[in-house]
Order: structure tokens, then C-alpha cells, then sequence
């Protein structure tokens, strides 16, 4: 029998954020997550830490929201958090009086925006077109999704949150008008589970109509699919939105070591709706090079493609719905203890998370104030460690590993002191054999896939090429449990990474894949060693 | 297109650079031109720039020579180790080893055998140790004249023919023998030879020592003097395989805004044998008698794609007596091997070429390069001369 005060279902940002709020505040929390950590839109996004710039003009107090949160992040995530700053950019083909309506707008949200001289822009960023006309540098910044949720759980289970992944929720149970307990599913073992509990919170985002379903109840939030590429190269070193009307394809975004260029925005069938096309590449391709001419020769690693969750009651669908959020509480349709949360951003999961947590604790008679926008999400490793990392870490990966490990930097650390050697598994995005074999132990890593969430093993040049079968050889020689064999986790680890660069099939990305071919499909024949162990 | 031209999209991360690259071979700390190069470009695009292992790159070449993508590696590693040279102290050593042509100047008044006993004494050895420069290593002597020198009274038949020579640091400041073994073949062939006083040293050295911008400088007047002999209609020749590759294939991709036009320097081995082929050129038949010798070919020859003309040269008058010892790096590259943390590595490197050459037998071996000639001599103790040296013994030889 499991017992908490409050199950939430959905291990987004939103979720994870209301899971450590809530634990943060003494209040017994546990999350259920069907699949791994921010496997959903968390992670399929572009990226942008939202300054507000974007939708000051047409939503203004989401931009307020916007550039309030992004204030509070760059303090309490900084691991998380890459002040790149942004550029608004108009071409001569844009409509000035958009331009001068976006000023104002900032200006009304509190959002910094300061002209840049075009020759100044062009020497801050030699890749932009040069026959733009207007430029503004706002405080947009880039901010890591998967690592921001990451750094959120692991806080909120210092503060005792229990956080499942793999385990759907299959029901929820309701007696007298009030919602009594969940129903679970471990996905793995097959295992059914019960969580007695007083409150549901529905934070399951695309999935959330799903959840609602589940205690007989109807919500209009319809999944709208967004799609993105990833150049293998960082292009531009800012954040860059098109001055314009927002549109499909009009933000650039530096993400570590590679370019996000998003999104288009289209009704998706199903919150599942996540392969993207080569047309939508193609077209993605055409409204960027505007911006940044020579777009068709920087090379694509891969498409990807999310959900936005957006709240359609009432208002428009699409670019027109709200990005702001809403709380529902059930117990206006007759259903006590259950809330469901819809729509936001990103940028705003902390701001949703304690809204959300102030009516659930008001409910519980709790009055601990919330403590997320002052309290730091992770404990930075000491000097005397990150002065240790650097002899074990190459080059540049000294301060990215330390931001993707926070406290944990300390173990790894001490694992490298203990080992003779300190290979790089991945060499595309730099990462080290014991990072990965640290990421492996945690008992919520199951398979390669969920170690390169954490390390971005895999995400770079060579799309698990190299990588995968070396981290594959390196944990069974170690004997780090994983759910599936070898052959098994890796075809599946290329699988995936295979899905994301069909649909930019072409150029550099073409021969890189065929040499990945050549490794796997025809000298380790894993196809066939897969047939073999069965 | 230079913006382009830099980023790393090209790597497929294939690894064959590794495999190929003579330092990764010997040294387990240096994570080859793949990880140094475009993999790091990635990040240093992100403004995270760091050394630590990118010294071990000795700018050797072998990485762009074996990728199948025409990945610039080895330009991202000298462009890296500018920026770091920029942001760093200064390196007295790595200055010292990259303006040799300035030096040599500066210390032109002072008498070649005292600038040896200056240099070259134990003393001042221990001292350049103390600098960096490693107290085994092969340092070449100053000759008692530079090549400059020993031209302008060097008599010459005056012909309508004529070509212009660039005779980079080396020839001039240490062997201006070969220097005028190549005037000597080009008079035979009926050239009269020019030796232009506005070149400068080619740069290469202080690409690979990290100062970029005065590789710039060097490049700007060097590319100016070598577009007006060619617009002239007069070849420039160089019997150096480096300062070759510096201005037919590294001024492009460093400095694009000024290597422009069609003005070439000429491989000048590659231009005898083309004297030959034209009948201005007589050879003799191939020697029955030669002495068997090994030939070295360098890898900055090896890096221009213009086959091995020093051998074919060696090959038509020496016959199969000369064979292409083909057996990687020497180590050296350039003053990599003089630097007391390098001098080991380069020796290392070089150890397939020594015994190659120790187990063949030979008592003479050839090479084009200056610098893989002091290591071949200083690695097996045999003598090495520059191929052009043989070619005009034989012809001496003959008459």
C-alpha cells in the first residue's frame, strides 16, 4: 500500500516543479511519469528561456510572466541557464509599424529593449543576413529543458518527493466526491499500483485531456505540434527572433554546442504526434533563410518535433490560443482534490508550479511560504572539487559537466581519482566515461536513452555513432544493470536517434548515418545478433 | 565564404585522422586532430577555449591528408592555438623558434662561427633548455654565409630565361648549399636565377607557433612580391616542401583577403624534372654503380597533392638504387621536436623512420625538407642532403 498526500501525474518541467514546491513546503508528494523524465514537451522544445519579446505584442501579461521568470531563473537555475542574450530582427521585407508596436510593448511588460546599430549586430553575429534593417537586444537567454527538470528532481527528492518514472497512471479512484487514490502501472515490470492520496494534480500537459479522462472529466486542451531543427554547429551566439508577427520558423536559439531553429505550429492528432517531416524541414529551412543566409550549408543533425499543450477553452487554437496557464479546480464540476494545470511555457514552469502548490497547500491548511524563486535548485560542488575536475576533464567539458551533475560533480570526480584511466565515450559533446557510468548506476536510468538525456551522450555530431557502442561496451564490462541486453538497448538507443535524422536525410548528416550503417547494419550485423539471442 | 569555411560541419567523426596522425600514435595524452579539431571547434564556437592538449598538435598535416571530407583540421587546431597565444603569456621560446628570418637578420653582423659558439655551446644550450628548447635536440647551424650573401657574388650566365627563387629560412640562414645546388641544376637547364630581396619568411613557423598575426603580415608582403613575378611571367621556385605548402595551400584557407588571384610558387624539383621533360635539361642515364640510398618524403610535400617529384628526380638518375624509405613522420615538424616537451615525442615518432633507414643498410639518405633532414641525421647518424644536392653530384659526376 503507497500513501501520499498529493499524487501528480506527469514528469514535465510543470510536474517536477510542483513535486519539489510541494516537498519544499513538508506536504508528502509522489509523481508519476509514464515514461523517462521530460520525455515529453520538456524536451521538444526550442529552447528559449523567454525574455517576453515574443509575445509582448500579442499577449502582454504572459510577456510580463515571461521576462519576471526569466529574471528568477537565471538566479535559482543558473546550471541550467545560458545568458546568451537575444536580438529582434526586422528585415526590409518586415512591416516597421510591427516594429515600433513591439517597443511599446516591451516597455509595458518591463522588458529591457535597446536599439543595436546594424553594423554592430552584423559584427556580433557575422552569420546574420545582412540586408536586415532593425535590430533590438533583449534579455532573452537559453535554458536546457531535460537538465532544468533533472536538477528540480533531484532537489525535490532532497526534500523527500518520491518521483517514479516508467509508471503510467491507469485510474483514479474517487469516493464521496472526492478523489481517494491513483491507479499505477509500473511499465516495466507490469506491476499494478495504488496510491491512497487527498489530492490529484493533473500536470500531464498534451496528455492532460488523458488524465482528466480518467476521473470521468472533460478538458479542452488540444495538442498543437511544433517542429524543430538542430544544426550540428553553433551559427549564432544569441538567441535571434524574427521582428515580425510571430510565425513558423522565426526563432534561432544557441543550444550548447548546436543551433535550434523552430517552430511551426499545426493541430496534432494525438500529444504522441512527435515524428517530423521532411516537408516541414524543407519549409523550416525557407522561413529562416531570411535571417541567416546561408542556412542551407550548415549541416542538420536532426528534426524533433513536441506538443504544446495548449488551453483551448474559449480563445483561438494555434499561434492565437493563450501561452499563459490555468489551474483548474474539479471541485467545481464535483470532484474534490483533483486540479489540473493547462498551457505555459516553459519559461514559467516555477511560476505554474507555485501557483498550484498556493492552492493545494491553502486546501491543506499549509501556510509554509513558497521558497522556489529564492532557493537555488542545486548545491554547487565545491572549489576544491571543480579544482580536481579539471584534471580529469577535457578541455571545455569541465563547467558543462559540473552543470549537469551540480553536487554530484563530487562523485564522479572521486570515481576518476580512483581509475587509472579517463576516457571520453562520447566525443562529440565531451563526455566522460564516468559521467556515464555515474548517470548509469542512478536508479533511474534504465537504458542508454535515459543516460544521454542526462549527459547528451549521443546528441551531437556523430548522432550515437561512436558513442553508443562504446558506453554499451564500457557499462556491461562494468557491470551497470540495464533493462535490456546490449544489442537490444543500443539498436533501440540508434533507433531512436535514427528517427529524429530521416527527415533531413541529405549532405554531411547522409554519410555520417551510412558510416553508422556500415558499423552496425552490416560489420556488428546487430540485427542479426538480436535474432541470435532470441 | 571564410565564415563557412570554418565550421566543423564537414567531420563525420570517422576517426581516420586519429588513426593517421603520427603524435596520437606515440603519446596517449593527446586525443588526436579529430577531438582537437572540428569536435572542439563545436565548443569553442560556444566561447570555451582551452589549450591543454592542443600544444601536442604538430601542425605535421597527416590529419588533412587522410580525411576523405576535406576537413580543414589542422587549420582549426592553428587557429585555436592563435587565439590561445593571443589570451596567454607570452612565449619567449615559441618566438624565438617562429622568427628565426628576424633573428638571423638581427644576429647577421655578428660572425657565423661566433653566433654557433653563441648558440650552440653548452651553455647556451642549458639556457635554451631553461627557455624550452631541449638540450638534445638537433639545432642547425648558421652558415658562414646566408644564401643571399653567397648569391650576390655568385657568377651566373646571363640568359633571357629566367626564374625567381624563394629560398625560405632554412636554405638561407643555415644550408645555402642547396640553395646553390638549385642555381647551379637551373643554370645547366639555361636559367638565369633572381633572388628577390622583398621575401620574407613564409610564415609557417609562426602559424605553428600561435602568432597568426604576424603570419599576416608576412603573408600580405610575400603574396604582393610573388603576384608581381608571376605577372611578369617569371616562375618562383621553392626547393622547400613547407614554405611551398604555406603559399599554395595554408595562405588560402588562413588569410582568403589575400591570397588572391592566380600568382603560385613552384615546387622546384617538380620544375627541374619539367626542364628535363622539355629537353633544356639533360640527364644522364641511371647509375648501375649508385650507392643505394633511402629518400624521406615529407609530410608537408606529401600534404600538397603534388605526388613526389624530389624522388622521381633521384629516380631518374639514381635508378632503383634510391627507394622511398615510406615510412611515416620523422617527428620533427618544423621546431615541434626542438621543444624540450615535444623532443621525445618527436623521437618516438620518428623511430620507424630510423629503423627503417638503420636496418636498410644505406649510408645515405635524401630528403627535401631541412628540418626532417637534421632529424634523420641526428635519429640514424647517417648523412641526409636534399635531392637536388645528389642530383647535381651525379650530373658533376658525369662531366
Amino acid at each position: 500500500m503507497n500513501q501520499a498526500t498529493v499524487v501528480i501525474i506527469g514528469g514535465g518541467a510543470t510536474g517536477i516543479g510542483i513535486l519539489r514546491d510541494l516537498s519544499m513546503r513538508g506536504v508528502h508528494a509522489v509523481l508519476l511519469e509514464k515514461g523517462g523524465l521530460a520525455n515529453g514537451t520538456s524536451s521538444r522544445f526550442h529552447g528559449l528561456l523567454h525574455s517576453g519579446g515574443r509575445y509582448a505584442v500579442g499577449d502582454n501579461e504572459a510577456a510580463k510572466e515571461c521576462i519576471e521568470e526569466n529574471t528568477i531563473l537565471r538566479r535559482v537555475g543558473k546550471e541550467c541557464v545560458e545568458e546568451t542574450e537575444g536580438f529582434f530582427v526586422a528585415t526590409k521585407h518586415d512591416d516597421p509599424e510591427y516594429a515600433r508596436a513591439w517597443v511599446s510593448a516591451c516597455e509595458r511588460a518591463g522588458i529591457a529593449a535597446q536599439p543595436v546599430p546594424v553594423a554592430e549586430a552584423l559584427r556580433l553575429e557575422p552569420n546574420l543576413s545582412p540586408n536586415i534593417s532593425t535590430v533590438y537586444r533583449v534579455p532573452d537567454a537559453c535554458v536546457d529543458g531535460f537538465r532544468l527538470v533533472w536538477h528540480n528532481a533531484v532537489s525535490a527528492r532532497r526534500y523527500g518527493g518520491t518521483l517514479l518514472t516508467y509508471h503510467e497512471a491507469t485510474g483514479i479512484e474517487q469516493a464521496n466526491g472526492r478523489v481517494c487514490a491513483v491507479l499505477a502501472r509500473n511499465c516495466q515490470t507490469g506491476e499494478s499500483l495504488r496510491f491512497e492520496c487527498s489530492y490529484v494534480i493533473n500536470a500531464a500537459g498534451s496528455w492532460s485531456g488523458q488524465i482528466a479522462h480518467l476521473a470521468g472529466l472533460d478538458v479542452q486542451v488540444s495538442p498543437d505540434r511544433g517542429t524543430l531543427i538542430a544544426f550540428n554547429h553553433r551559427f549564432t551566439s544569441r538567441v535571434v527572433n524574427r521582428l515580425h508577427k510571430s510565425a513558423d520558423g522565426d526563432i534561432f536559439v544557441p543550444h550548447g554546442s548546436i543551433t535550434i531553429l523552430g517552430t511551426t505550429s499545426s493541430p496534432a492528432p494525438s500529444p504522441e504526434s512527435n515524428r517530423p517531416s521532411s516537408a516541414e524541414v524543407l519549409r523550416l529551412l525557407e522561413l529562416g533563410e531570411p535571417l541567416f543566409p546561408d542556412i542551407r550549408q550548415y549541416r542538420i543533425l536532426r528534426a524533433f518535433a513536441g506538443t504544446r499543450p495548449l488551453y483551448s477553452a474559449g480563445s483561438g487554437a494555434g499561434r492565437s490560443a493563450s501561452r499563459g496557464f490555468h489551474i483548474v479546480d474539479h471541485a467545481e464540476e464535483g470532484l474534490h482534490g483533483m486540479i489540473s494545470i493547462f498551457g505555459g511555457k516553459l519559461t514559467t514552469y516555477r511560476l505554474m508550479a507555485e501557483k498550484l502548490s498556493d492552492l493545494v497547500c491553502a486546501q491543506l491548511g499549509v501556510s509554509t511560504p513558497c521558497r522556489t524563486a529564492t532557493e537555488p535548485m542545486v548545491r554547487p560542488p565545491s572549489a576544491e572539487t571543480l579544482a580536481k575536475a579539471t584534471k580529469y576533464f577535457p578541455m571545455h567539458s569541465t563547467t558543462l559537466a559540473a552543470h549537469r551533475l551540480g553536487e554530484a560533480l563530487e562523485t564522479v570526480v572521486n570515481t576518476m581519482d580512483a581509475e587509472p584511466e579517463h576516457p571520453i565515450l562520447c566525443e562529440c559533446e565531451m563526455v566522460s566515461l564516468a559521467e556515464i557510468d555515474y548517470v548509469a548506476r542512478d536508479p533511474d536510468t534504465h537504458s542508454l536513452h535515459d543516460v544521454r538525456l542526462r549527459t547528451r551522450m549521443g546528441m551531437g555530431t556523430c548522432q550515437g555513432t561512436f558513442c553508443s557502442l562504446r558506453a554499451i561496451g564500457a557499462l556491461t564490462e562494468r557491470n551497470v544493470p540495464l533493462n535490456l541486453s546490449p544489442t537490444e538497448d543500443v539498436a533501440q538507443f540508434l533507433q531512436e536517434r535514427w528517427k529524429g535524422v530521416r527527415p533531413a536525410l541529405w549532405g554531411t548528416q547522409m554519410k555520417e548515418i551510412m558510416l553508422g550503417r556500415a558499423i552496425y547494419a552490416a560489420s556488428l550485423n546487430l540485427d542479426g545478433a538480436i535474432h541470435e539471442q532470441q | 565564404m571564410a565564415k563557412i569555411h570554418y565550421n566543423p560541419d564537414a567531420c563525420i567523426a570517422c576517426n581516420t585522422c586519429v588513426a593517421q596522425c603520427p603524435v596520437a600514435a606515440v603519446n596517449a595524452d593527446f586525443p588526436g586532430p579529430r577531438i582537437t579539431g572540428p569536435a572542439s571547434q563545436r565548443f569553442r564556437i560556444m566561447g570555451n577555449i582551452d589549450e591543454e592538449t592542443l600544444h601536442f598538435c604538430a601542425n605535421c598535416k597527416n590529419c588533412d591528408i587522410s580525411c576523405p571530407h576535406n576537413v580543414p583540421i589542422s587549420a582549426f587546431n592553428m587557429i585555436a592555438r592563435a587565439e590561445f597565444t593571443k589570451k596567454n603569456p607570452f612565449s619567449l621560446r615559441d618566438w624565438m623558434l617562429s622568427h628565426g628570418a628576424l633573428l638571423g637578420r638581427k644576429l647577421g653582423l655578428v660572425p657565423a662561427w661566433l653566433r654557433n659558439v653563441g648558440m650552440l655551446n653548452p651553455l647556451t644550450r642549458r639556457l635554451l633548455d631553461m627557455l624550452g628548447i631541449s638540450a638534445s635536440a638537433p639545432l642547425p647551424q648558421f652558415a658562414a654565409q646566408t644564401f643571399k650573401q653567397r648569391m650576390r657574388t655568385y657568377p651566373q650566365p646571363a640568359s633571357q630565361r629566367k626564374v625567381a627563387l624563394f629560398p625560405g629560412c632554412y636554405i638561407d640562414l643555415y644550408d645555402p648549399q642547396t640553395g646553390l645546388d638549385l642555381v647551379w641544376l637551373l643554370n645547366k637547364a639555361g636559367y638565369e636565377v633572381i633572388v628577390p630581396n622583398n621575401f620574407d619568411c613564409c610564415g609557417l613557423p609562426m602559424v605553428a607557433n600561435g602568432f597568426m598575426e604576424d603570419a599576416r603580415a608576412n603573408a600580405r608582403s610575400n603574396w604582393a612580391e610573388l603576384s608581381s613575378w608571376c605577372a611578369k611571367g617569371i616562375p618562383v621556385l621553392t626547393a622547400c616542401p613547407s614554405c611551398n605548402l604555406m603559399f599554395n595551400r595554408d595562405l588560402a584557407e588562413y588569410f582568403p583577403e589575400i591570397a588572391t588571384g592566380t600568382a603560385a610558387l613552384r615546387d622546384a624539383q617538380e620544375f627541374v624534372l619539367e626542364c628535363v621533360e622539355r629537353g633544356e635539361l639533360a640527364l644522364p642515364a641511371p647509375d648501375p654503380q649508385a650507392q643505394p640510398m633511402l629518400y624521406h618524403a615529407p609530410c608537408h610535400l606529401r600534404a600538397q597533392g603534388l605526388g613526389l617529384p624530389g624522388l622521381s628526380l633521384l629516380q631518374a638518375v639514381f635508378g632503383k638504387a634510391v627507394r622511398n624509405a615510406d615510412a611515416g613522420c620523422c617527428g620533427i615538424s618544423g621546431s615541434y621536436g626542438f621543444k624540450k616537451e615535444n623532443y621525445g615525442i618527436a623521437q618516438s615518432i620518428g623511430q620507424p623512420l630510423f629503423e627503417t633507414i638503420t636496418k636498410s643498410g644505406v649510408a645515405l639518405t635524401t630528403s627535401e625538407c631541412g628540418t626532417c633532414r637534421v632529424q634523420i641525421m641526428h635519429g640514424t647518424g647517417k648523412p641526409c642532403l636534399h635531392p637536388l644536392s645528389l642530383v647535381r653530384r651525379r650530373l658533376e659526376l658525369q662531366h
